[in-house]
């Protein structure tokens, strides 16, 4: 008979712990490495790269995700790409730009050695044919409404009729209706009427050739009616003159014809837009804008992006795809500037669980990983490292407010929630992340003026909440407590994540501290979470975040443009509105950025929702991978970055995001 | 016997439609869409979308849409989160990852739990047994999100001899962490029931009556007494490797293998109906057939079971 006695268990025990703990030794002797884990240049110069999530399709206007973008930049290219320290739109396809005098209409001259990758040649038709597709309303592209600054795109690919009459083949015009009573931009204007529309460059003394397209475009907007009888009916009951107007019309789709896009020779191509929009040439490095070949989308339909018929026209082309493993690109001779593409090419590894990026990134078997790669338990083990990129990210995150539904419709009230979250608390604590104050990131956009907030004050948090007719009492301990409070009509919701239940556990104590009101939590699965919050279906404060479209201020506060979409708190002031059309009609840079922040204080008094924090970005690369930089939207033009095999010349740190010409001719005449 | 097997083959059918039908109620009563995200989307290309995939209809003609193509040409339609990728093609794709990583945990767990077991029943409260199955009762109780991170601890970010994740092909040594995880429970497993089912056969009488005819012990052990101690780890093999087979959603996701797993439980996360049910509808095929062929196996091995 054979029984463990006290001593062998004892012995068992520990023998067992030391395997635990020469393990965690080894783990632990990582803390005093310059990196985290391997450095070793590969032999051949092919980048390993996590690209994050599965792609959903290589088609550039049908996935609108991130790690789709990541893919698609070494895959297509379109009209400009970004910059790869500020995100701004820089040259690609269209060597160069001509922009009106109000913003509302934009020339781009094409290079003419720009090829497919199976070598035909790009030209100004590519675009048209790109641009048109990607507005077709059967196409379903989700992202769509990014291009509906070009004139007549929302409503072609909403399917909107125009009204003409069939006597005389005119249309009824919008001006005479009143649906839209705005400045006319130059675009609209007769050609006649505007005074040299464009400023003369040294490139292009005289503007480019008028055409008869050009001229119709530059008339009175058409009036456009929704496509659907229910809801153009709706829209004729509440305007008896133009009900009475369109009897005996005729109503004719709005076609991809009269979109305001044209080539107007081989290598121009002009785009009217329908309003003024200075940011226009920054969302057009987006993928929705990135050329598709015609040729194949035709012959293949849906298959075209299949790796046996795939065609593109980036840095790069399709190697081989092994769909949730590796999509691998090689490099394209036929590309316009293959001779400064530095790599041969990239191994895009999908995947979604951070820890194992992680880990295969330590072992050495990754170059870099994605963004926010890194969990929250993990951040001061890679932080202080060389191999660690801290920079902003164009992205917030705030807690949004249903303002339809007391006690969160009183204005105190919500102020109140704000005032008693002290956020320099929560920075320590979330150790990596910015302040934010609005909606705007922090630290993003040069000029920006932010709008002024109100700091953290627990004392008036309790007298505008008592103001409301919540008396904040205090107890004999010290703590407080507001029996008064429909505590039951509010409570925080937020997607399921182990990193959003921390946070919410910390602001729920900071408001029990300071108002005495616990606010339960709820957490929900992301789906269900995101539809509960577009219907407003949630009480009090739900969790909120936004990463920049394009690189712009805009692309935060129209936010609120609208009363639905992305809003989710159920505020919308006209005034807001206004200040922001009145903005972007505005040619001067400053004037602009003034007009838009006082759009964003206005914001901030209504408080529709709270300010949180402004992103950083959170990832690695190995040092010797060079010409990656920790960018704002975390998006890479693939085509500079390169592996430098002199240890002396590695990046030691966050390389500067500081944009510095010099720095970029050295870096072409370096490498290998 | 053939009678059996085919009764069985019918009862499958009607079983799958109820699995299907089961999941496609449960998908429809899930909050969210396949195209619900972050950034919402106009209204009319919501209807559009609606309207494309016939969310517009009343439900019984969504569920008409859905089951008909199934039944009549076995067609579970294409993926809507990976566009134009039809659900049979990605279940074709990876089916062979996770059949391959399954398959050979489960075996290396047969050819290490029958050893472990038989020697720990023979030798029956020895050093041997005691050590097997305190050992045993550790595989189970650690389940394989600690132990898979525990190895790739150990081998990949401590010894650097094994890549932490990643699929690279069947003869690859990234294939060895991820089976080892996947192994350790059905090891213990199968171990334990071993020795169970030996310990109440060698005490049987007709152990007795082989030993005292005067056979060889080995000939007693290996012919007879395994023979019959197999059968609870047969009837535990059945679901084991239909589960093994179909994919392991917790191994696929901390090894990042591109299986059905992987696929799975992305699929429920995105509301991709077509290829849930895909998925479900294969595995639960696979279930009911590995079922079967258990109880197939019986009747070869118990000569006291007859269909």
């Amino acid at each position: 008979m054979f029984k463990l006695t006290f001593k062998q268990t004892t012995i068992g025990l520990l023998l067992f712990s030391l395997v635990l703990a020469s393990i965690s030794c080894a783990a632990s002797a990582l803390k005093n490495e310059e990196f985290f884990g391997k450095v070793e240049v590969p032999r051949d110069n092919v980048m390993r790269y996590i690209s994050g999530d599965e792609p959903e399709s290589l088609d550039p206007q049908l996935s609108s995700g991130q790690p789709e973008g990541r893919i698609f930049m070494a895959l297509y290219e379109g009209l400009v790409e970004y910059d790869a320290k500020t995100m701004d739109p820089v040259p690609a396809i269209a060597e160069r730009w001509d922009e009106n005098n109000d913003s509302s209409e934009f020339v781009f001259h094409l290079r003419r050695n720009a090829r497919w990758s199976n070598g035909d040649s790009i030209s100004a038709k590519d675009f048209v044919y790109t641009f048109r597709r990607g507005l077709a309303p059967e196409l379903l592209a989700r992202s769509a409404s990014l291009a509906s600054y070009i004139r007549q795109a929302e409503n072609y690919n909403q399917g909107a009729v125009f009204v003409k009459d069939p006597k005389t083949n005119q249309f009824l015009l919008e001006k005479d209706f009143g649906t839209q009573a705005t400045t006319i931009p130059l675009s609209q204007a007769p050609l006649s009427a505007a005074a040299p529309e464009y400023k003369p460059s040294a490139a292009e003394p005289t503007p480019d050739k008028d055409t008869e397209f050009h001229q119709r475009m530059h008339s009175p907007e058409r009036l456009a009616l929704p496509g659907d009888e229910k809801s153009r009916k709706a829209i004729l009951a509440k305007n008896p003159k133009l009900q009475e107007a369109v009897i005996g019309k005729e109503f004719v789709p709005v076609g991809p014809e009269d979109l305001g896009i044209e080539a107007v020779d081989d290598y121009t191509l002009r785009i009217s837009l329908k309003q003024s929009t200075p940011f226009f040439v920054g969302v057009l490095a987006n993928n929705f804008f990135r050329l598709v070949p015609q040729k194949i989308v035709e012959r293949y339909g849906r298959d075209w992006t299949n790796p046996a018929h795939i065609v593109t026209n980036g840095p790069f082309k399709m190697k081989s795809w092994r769909p949730y493993n590796e999509l691998a690109v090689e490099r394209d001779p036929m590309y316009w500037d293959t001779a400064n593409v530095r790599l041969d090419g990239i191994r895009f590894f999908p995947m979604s669980d951070q820890p194992t990026m992680m880990n295969l990134y330590r072992v050495g078997e990754v170059d870099a990983v994605s963004n926010h790669a890194i969990i929250s338990a993990w951040i001061d083990e890679v932080r202080y490292r060389k191999d660690y990129m801290a920079a902003p990210e164009a992205a917030v995150i705030y807690i949004v407010m249903n303002t339809t539904k007391p006690p969160m419709n009183d204005v105190r009230v919500r102020h109140a929630f704000d005032l008693a979250l002290d956020k320099d608390t929560a920075m320590k604590w979330r150790k990596i992340v910015k302040p934010l104050r609005g909606i705007t990131p922090h630290g993003i956009f040069a000029g920006y003026p932010e709008p002024k907030v109100a700091e953290f004050d627990a004392a008036k948090a309790r007298q505008l909440m008592t103001e409301a007719g919540y008396p904040v009492i205090t107890n004999p301990d010290g703590t407080f407590s507001c029996p008064s409070f429909p505590i039951d009509q509010v409570e925080y919701t937020f997607p399921t994540a182990p990193s959003n239940k921390i946070t919410a556990e910390f602001w729920q104590s900071q408001w029990k501290k300071h108002l005495g009101l616990t606010v339960p939590l709820r957490s929900m699965e992301f789906k269900t979470f995101v539809d509960a919050r577009s219907k407003l279906d949630y009480k009090g404060f739900a969790f909120g975040a936004w990463g920049a479209d394009y690189m712009d201020p805009f692309t935060f506060l129209s936010l609120f443009y609208t009363a639905e979409h992305d809003n989710n708190t159920g505020w919308w002031d006209k005034r807001y509105v206004d200040l922001l059309d009145e903005a972007n009609r505005n040619p001067d840079r400053a004037k602009r950025f003034a007009l838009l922040a006082q759009a964003e204080q206005l914001l901030v008094d209504a408080q529709p929702i709270i300010s949180v924090e402004t992103a950083t970005v959170n990832w690695t690369k190995k040092p010797y991978v060079k010409g990656m930089y920790p960018n704002a939207g975390s998006l890479f033009p693939w085509k500079h970055i390169y592996f430098e095999r002199d240890r002396s010349k590695w990046d030691y740190g966050t390389p500067s995001l500081a944009a510095n010409p010099t720095d970029q001719s050295s870096d072409s005449t370096l490498g290998n | 016997m053939l009678r059996f097997i085919i009764r069985r083959l019918l009862i499958t059918i009607p079983t799958i439609l109820v699995v299907i039908t089961l999941t496609w109620g449960l998908i429809k009563l899930a909050p969210g869409n396949f195209y619900t995200n972050e950034r919402a989307i106009p209204r009319q290309l919501r209807q559009r979308i609606k309207e494309k995939y016939g969310y517009d209809k009343p439900w019984y003609v969504q569920y008409a849409r859905t089951i008909w193509p199934i039944i009549r040409h076995q067609d579970f339609g294409i993926s809507l989160k990976y566009q134009g990728q039809p659900v049979s093609t990605i279940i074709a794709r990876s089916l062979p990852v996770s059949a391959s990583v399954g398959l050979l945990a489960y075996l290396l767990a047969l050819l290490v739990g029958i050893t472990v077991g038989s020697i720990a029943a023979l030798k029956q409260n020895s050093r041997w047994d005691y050590a097997s199955m305190a050992l045993a009762m550790l595989g189970i109780s650690i389940p394989n999100f600690v132990l898979g991170p525990l190895l790739v601890l150990g081998f990949s970010l401590t010894l650097y001899w094994l890549p932490p994740a990643r699929w690279d092909g069947f003869f690859s040594r990234n294939t060895i962490l991820p089976v080892l995880t996947l192994s350790a429970i059905y090891m213990a497993y199968i171990a334990r029931l071993t020795r169970a089912g030996m310990l109440e056969v060698l005490r049987s009488d007709y152990i007795r009556t082989a030993r005292s005819k005067g056979l060889r012990e080995r000939d007693v052990v290996i012919r007879h007494a395994l023979r019959a101690g197999l059968m609870p780890v047969v009837s535990f093999t059945g679901p084991a490797l239909a589960f093994l087979l179909t994919g392991t959603v917790v191994v696929e996701k901390i090894f990042a293998l591109p299986g059905l797993g992987n696929y799975f439980i992305q699929a429920s996360l995105n509301r991709d109906e077509p290829l849930i049910i895909g998925i479900v509808a294969f595995i639960a095929i696979t279930l009911l057939l590995m079922n079967l062929l258990v109880d197939i196996a019986y009747a070869y091995l118990d000569p006291r079971i007859r269909y």
